[in-house]
């Protein structure tokens, strides 16, 4: 697991590297901001579970594999 | 609309709202200010902002396309802006109590009332004012470098 959030943490940088897209790519497929995957990535902020099933949908994996309780 | 778009109409109406609060709070503090804004027309040029500033916003929010509004209305940036809200309502309340601490309720008067509710809506302007410049600067950078 990544960066880490008090609450989550999360595994989605190495997840979207190793699927070839950049932040701006896929916030553009979750339609949030880049910003937004940034803030996730940096375990910032804890996404929504729309927004998190949007996410593992584009990284094409569950939501297991993404985020992970401490 | 457009993150810099946004971050003009915030800010612009921030920083106006924080130069009038603030004229008021000093006039009310009795502070001899050099100059005076005479005619009173002017003091609505704030609220006038807010008003076109937050119809616009709307406006593009229910209006704009679709695809780009998911990002510029995104659920972090909607955390962004209740965090801001909340840190408004807690300020104002602190505010608000020290205000009313201050007053002379011994010798009240309909004189010293007005003076406060002036004094409330001048505070209550300042602080969200200046909690709007800071959304708005925070936001944009965010979005050029976050």
């Amino acid at each position: 697991m990544g960066k880490h959030h008090q609450n989550l943490l999360n595994n989605l940088e190495e997840l979207r590297k190793r699927a070839g897209l950049t932040q701006q790519e896929l916030s553009e497929a979750a339609e949030v901001s880049r910003k937004s995957i940034n803030a996730i990535e940096n375990g910032i902020y804890v996404p929504s579970t729309v927004l998190a099933l949007k996410i593992a949908k584009t990284l094409k994996c569950e939501i297991k594999d993404i985020f992970k309780l401490p | 609309m457009t993150y810099f778009k946004r971050f003009l109409i915030v800010f612009i109406c921030g920083i106006v709202q924080i130069f009038y609060a603030l004229y008021l709070l000093l006039n009310q503090f009795g502070f001899n200010l050099a100059w005076h804004i005479d005619n009173h027309i002017f003091m609505f040029i704030p609220g006038v902002l807010v008003f076109v500033g937050s119809g616009i916003l709307t406006a593009s929010y229910y209006l704009g396309d679709s695809k780009n509004n998911n990002i510029l209305y995104d659920e972090y940036t909607a955390l962004r802006y209740y965090k801001i809200a909340a840190a408004g309502y807690a300020l104002n309340g602190i505010g608000i109590f020290m205000l009313f601490s201050i007053q002379d309720w011994a010798n009240w008067s309909f004189q010293n009332a007005n003076d406060m509710i002036y004094q409330l809506a001048a505070f209550a302007w300042l602080t969200f004012g200046a909690l709007l410049t800071i959304f708005s600067i925070g936001d944009y950078k965010e979005y050029k470098n976050g």
